[in-house]
């Protein structure tokens, strides 16, 4: 006997052991693992671990009814022996659910089609739904692993006065921060953090990492507690000391998780250094993989001067309305204490906000348009089940009828039915939680690639939920078609003269209801997956009015301890020289934002207009960008001219407008040579002179118009922003040349980091992400729902086929033609399937507003989209019930005739 | 349990490969001797709701056995033939031989 290579490969598969642990009685479990463990080890060594994994897992799904069927009986006949008294020919109700399950196993058996259409459609309802709450729940619902995730409060500022909409990075002042925690009672543990990057040196290794700096200790805050180590002390925090934190990503790929390293030195940006602790293996914030204490009072850093972030904890039976109330009452304070001296605090605004609401806000419509769909998906399997179960119970009348002229009451029937029903229902219950585990698996490993916090797990929250579903719609299923056979007429049945009789007709009715609905809840999952799909169109063919190919993007801070305001420039003006070198290069700009995402605006006043008061002044998005910024990104020259080398910071400041702020702000006459000024008119910033106009750009997303895009040149910036984008235009697939780009940049600088490196497009496509995933999602749904729906009228179809046998050969002796017949079989589901694509589309009218943050220039009643999907539902009824009815029109008359 | 005297068909299947093993017999072995000598593919968990159901009759009785490492830990549960498990599948024996008896089918069937 091979004795097991024991290693993870060859270990059973957790879920289908746990499957079968459900179903294995406590006395069993050993035995019955143990022989499975035993030979599964033998089958990795004898035929790989894919066909072991294989093997358990068809064990597991065999063993499970068995089990399930022995455990009722034995329970059954111990009742009985303990309760022997009662009538002979009677059983006890525990031994007639044995009986029960005996029955449905072998009616299944007989009909494995039937069962295997019955659990496939209910295990890829009960799976996408499975998928997609576990997705919604791991990224939207709960996406931080921190405990009390209500409790745990960003605060966030708003300064109408400098136009500045509510946000939650870099929005608060050291002087700020501590107006909030001292002056808050609502409030516990709040830190605050600033962020950088820094170069960790530990042994021979150095990496360039994301830093958050921290004044407080944000464990505590979090509500969780390092993996390894410590968090920082109070009096490090305070004076500051040379310790540091590690996220558990890094210790784990950089450093080779070596848990020595805890307590022992490393080097900072070359300074000592000691590593403290590790950060627990999930929940980064902000994506931050160093800690360092730093506090930073106000005398370093002015009250004016927010580049902090603030999270904190509400006291334990706080609510956020209260938190919200003090807030509201310390903005005021600040207001009318530092007014005179800020004016910007006029109006300005404290806000907190859960920390999962900050961070995941934005995906939040996407999210519960994928619920509801993936909800009304569930809802049309069930109907569909339904249906099949009626047709199928339809089918058996005979067999029922027998059974109770063989004595079996009504009652016993219905429940045999609902035994059936329910038997079927939870195995394509466990049949969806395999798929939705596999399918949450796929999301993972999909979603590992992208910016998003949070954590894909198929979790008990879910499991529960499923399982309840599953087995409502069990007993949903179960009960119309058992209520229907009970009411069945003995004698009618046993003659089976069924559906002509008149009493056929009326239970063909309830079928072709079914088929309504489905085509119903289909035509409205297709409706949304064709607005979506439309918007994305047109979406597509919008001109962004920049090239998205063949740019290379990255961001470069250079440190103000090292990099003097006035050598950022030099420095920049440097890199884009030596990078338009590199072979492949094109061109090279730097840029401080760029499309989609340009952020930063400022109030602009053009001379010759009218001032009405500071607040009235427009607001422009205000870019630095280096000459060659247009050039690099393809946004052509309308008039005037670039930026050049001329323009430095001894001649007159000159600036760019895109079209949109040349004709929106521009109060007149040419603009080119017209002068502006930032700020207003008794700004200290020397007024600039319009040289040129661009085309506009989508600058804050394609779905977004165009707004008004001040460009200044970054050679007259004075360096007052020391973080850029560089630009690099490439005539070669962009990451290549990314080598030999950090070759240049060390070469001039071996210590600066280059971070947040992407391509053009790839940010592009980011920026359209939710949309694309929804859209995807939705119309795989709305194909699954045709599906469905297809299924559902072929059924009908067919089954009204088989029960006029007699009715057609009728028809055909007296002389009707096949095409006669098939339009007669066709017929009968063009109304239902007319008055449900009617109420469909109807519906989808109305719930389309829900969906109206998603489209772009359609609107949910688009007249092409609900006439496309009415016509690939009524093509696809069509197509679904002419097979059968084609089947039913070639039938001999003669053997028709003789059919019973 | 006089309703109960006859073997259904997986019961004789189990207990017959009980027997041939003696007291080799465990969850393993038993659904291994059943697949290699039927050719049908068989499930730990049906062979074990038979068992259960034989030992409760007094067909087969079963003690515990060793844990082994190559078990993931777990002990063996083995079965051995009861002398009423003997009685039952003669009967049953009996009982098939006789419907065969003078019985000549068509092609096909003669081995069943």
């Amino acid at each position: 006997m091979s004795h097991g290579v024991h290693g993870p490969r060859g270990r059973p598969p957790l879920l289908a052991e746990w499957l079968l642990r459900a179903a294995l009685a406590a006395g069993d479990r050993d035995s019955v693992l143990g022989d499975l463990a035993e030979e599964h080890a033998e089958r990795v060594t004898g035929y790989g671990t894919g066909a072991a994994r294989l093997w358990y897992w068809r064990q597991a799904i065999g063993s499970a009814a068995p089990l399930v069927v022995r455990r009722l009986e034995k329970l059954a006949t111990g009742r009985r022996s303990r309760s022997r008294s009662r009538s002979k020919s009677g059983s006890s109700p525990m031994e007639r659910l044995g009986q029960d399950l005996r029955f449905s196993l072998r009616a299944i058996q007989k009909n494995p089609g039937f069962a295997a259409i019955v659990v496939l459609t209910l295990g890829l309802g009960i799976g996408a739904n499975t998928v997609v709450y576990s997705t919604v729940d791991g990224i939207v619902l709960n996406p931080f692993p921190f405990p009390e995730p209500d409790r745990l409060v960003g605060v966030g500022t708003a300064f109408p006065k400098l136009n500045q909409e509510l946000g939650f990075v870099e929005i608060l002042s050291p002087a700020e921060y501590l107006d909030i925690r001292d002056g808050s009672r609502t409030l516990e543990n709040v830190v605050a953090w600033d962020m950088g990057n820094r170069q960790l040196t530990v042994g021979e290794t150095t990496e360039n990492l994301f830093s958050g700096f921290w004044w407080g200790d944000a464990f505590p805050t979090l509500g969780v507690r390092p993996a390894l180590g410590r968090g920082f002390l109070l009096e490090e925090i305070e004076r500051g000391d040379p310790v540091a934190i590690i996220s558990h990503r890094v210790w784990e790929t950089r450093f080779g998780g070596d848990s020595s390293l805890v307590g022992g030195a490393v080097m900072m940006n070359g300074e000592p250094y000691t590593l403290v602790g590790i950060m627990p293996s999930k929940g980064l914030i902000f994506g931050m993989d160093l800690w360092i204490p730093m506090p930073v009072g106000p005398e370093v850093f002015p009250r004016g001067r927010r580049q902090f972030q603030v999270l904190a904890r509400a006291a334990p039976g706080t609510s956020l309305e209260e938190v919200q109330a003090e807030l509201d009452g310390i903005a005021g304070r600040v207001e009318s204490e530092f007014l005179g001296e800020f004016p910007e605090y006029e109006g300005w605004r404290l806000v907190a906000r859960t920390w999962n609401d900050i961070n995941v806000s934005q995906l939040r419509p996407a999210a519960l348009i994928l619920l509801g769909a993936v909800g009304f998906v569930l809802l049309l399997v069930c109907v569909n089940v339904a249906g099949l179960l009626l047709s199928r119970s339809l089918a058996r009348q005979r067999e029922m009828a027998v059974r109770s002229a063989l004595g079996a009451g009504r009652l016993r029937i219905v429940r045999q039915l609902l035994t059936e029903s329910i038997v079927l229902a939870l195995v394509g219950g466990a049949f969806g939680v395999g798929l939705g585990y596999l399918g949450i698996r796929g999301v993972a490993y999909v979603l590992a690639s992208l910016p998003l916090s949070g954590d894909v797990t198929l979790n008990l929250r879910v499991l529960a939920v499923t399982g309840a579903v599953s087995l409502a719609a069990g007993l949903l299923f179960g009960l119309v078609p058992a209520l229907n056979a009970a009411r069945s007429d003995l004698q009618t049945a046993l003659r089976n003269e069924t559906l002509a009789a008149a009493g056929g007709f009326r239970r063909l009715r309830l079928q072709r209801v079914f088929v309504g609905i489905e085509v119903a809840l289909a035509a409205v999952l297709l409706v949304g997956g064709g607005l979506l799909i439309n918007s994305f169109v047109r979406l597509q063919s919008i001109n962004p009015g920049f090239a998205v190919e063949n740019v290379l993007t990255m961001r470069l801070t250079l440190a103000r301890e090292r990099y003097a305001a006035e050598e950022v420039e030099p420095f920049f003006t440097e890199v884009r020289r030596r990078l338009s070198s590199i072979p492949g290069v094109a061109q090279v700009a730097s840029v401080s934002q760029y499309p989609p995402i340009v952020f930063s605006s400022r109030q602009i006043w053009f001379e010759g207009t009218e001032m009405v008061g500071e607040e009235t002044l427009p607001t422009s998005y205000l870019s630095i960008a280096s000459p060659e910024y247009f050039g690099t990104m393809r946004i052509p020259m309308k008039r005037g001219r670039d930026f050049s080398d001329a323009d430095t910071r001894d001649t007159p400041f000159v600036a760019v407008l895109n079209e949109t702020a040349a004709r929106r702000l521009v109060p007149g006459g040419d603009p080119i040579g017209s002068r502006f000024r930032i700020g207003g008119p008794d700004s200290e910033i020397p007024p600039f002179e319009v040289v040129g106009i661009v085309g506009d750009t989508h600058n804050r997303g394609l779905e977004i118009p165009p707004q008004s895009e001040i460009y200044v040149s970054s050679l007259q910036a004075d360096g007052v922003w020391n973080q850029l984008f560089l630009m690099v235009r490439t005539t070669v697939e962009p990451r290549s040349v990314l080598p030999a780009v950090r070759r240049e940049i060390q070469s001039l600088d071996p210590e600066q980091p280059v971070y947040a490196i992407r391509t053009l497009a790839e940010t592009f496509a980011g920026s359209q992400f939710t949309r694309r995933v929804s859209t995807r999602m939705l119309i795989l749904f709305g194909g699954f729902a045709l599906i469905l729906a297809a299924v559902g009228i072929y059924g009908v179809v067919s089954l009204a086929a088989s029960q006029r046998t007699r009715e057609i050969g009728v028809r055909m002796a007296l002389g009707a033609q096949e095409g006669q017949v098939r339009s007669l079989m066709v017929r009968q589901v063009l109304i239902p399937v007319g008055l449900g694509a009617l109420a469909g589309l109807a519906g989808s009218i109305a719930l389309g507003r829900l969906l109206s943050g998603l489209l772009f220039q359609v609107s949910p009643g688009d007249p092409l989209t609900l006439a496309t999907v009415a016509t690939v539902l009524v093509g696809i009824a069509l197509a679904a019930s002419y097979v059968p009815a084609r089947r039913a029109s070639r039938l001999d008359p003669v053997s028709a005739l003789r059919s019973d | 349990m006089r309703h109960r005297r006859f073997l259904g068909e997986f019961e004789q299947l189990v207990l017959l490969a009980v027997g041939h093993l003696g007291e080799e017999g465990y969850g393993v072995t038993i659904r291994r001797e059943i697949e290699h000598r039927t050719r049908r593919s068989v499930a730990i968990g049906a062979v074990y709701a038979t068992l259960d159901r034989l030992e409760e009759k007094g067909y087969v009785t079963s003690w515990e056995g060793e844990a082994a490492p190559y078990r993931g830990g777990r002990s063996k549960r083995h079965f051995r033939l009861r002398a009423a498990g003997v009685q039952a599948l003669a009967a049953s024996r009996r009982m098939l031989d006789a419907m065969w008896e003078g019985l000549e089918l068509p092609s096909g069937a003669r081995r069943a």
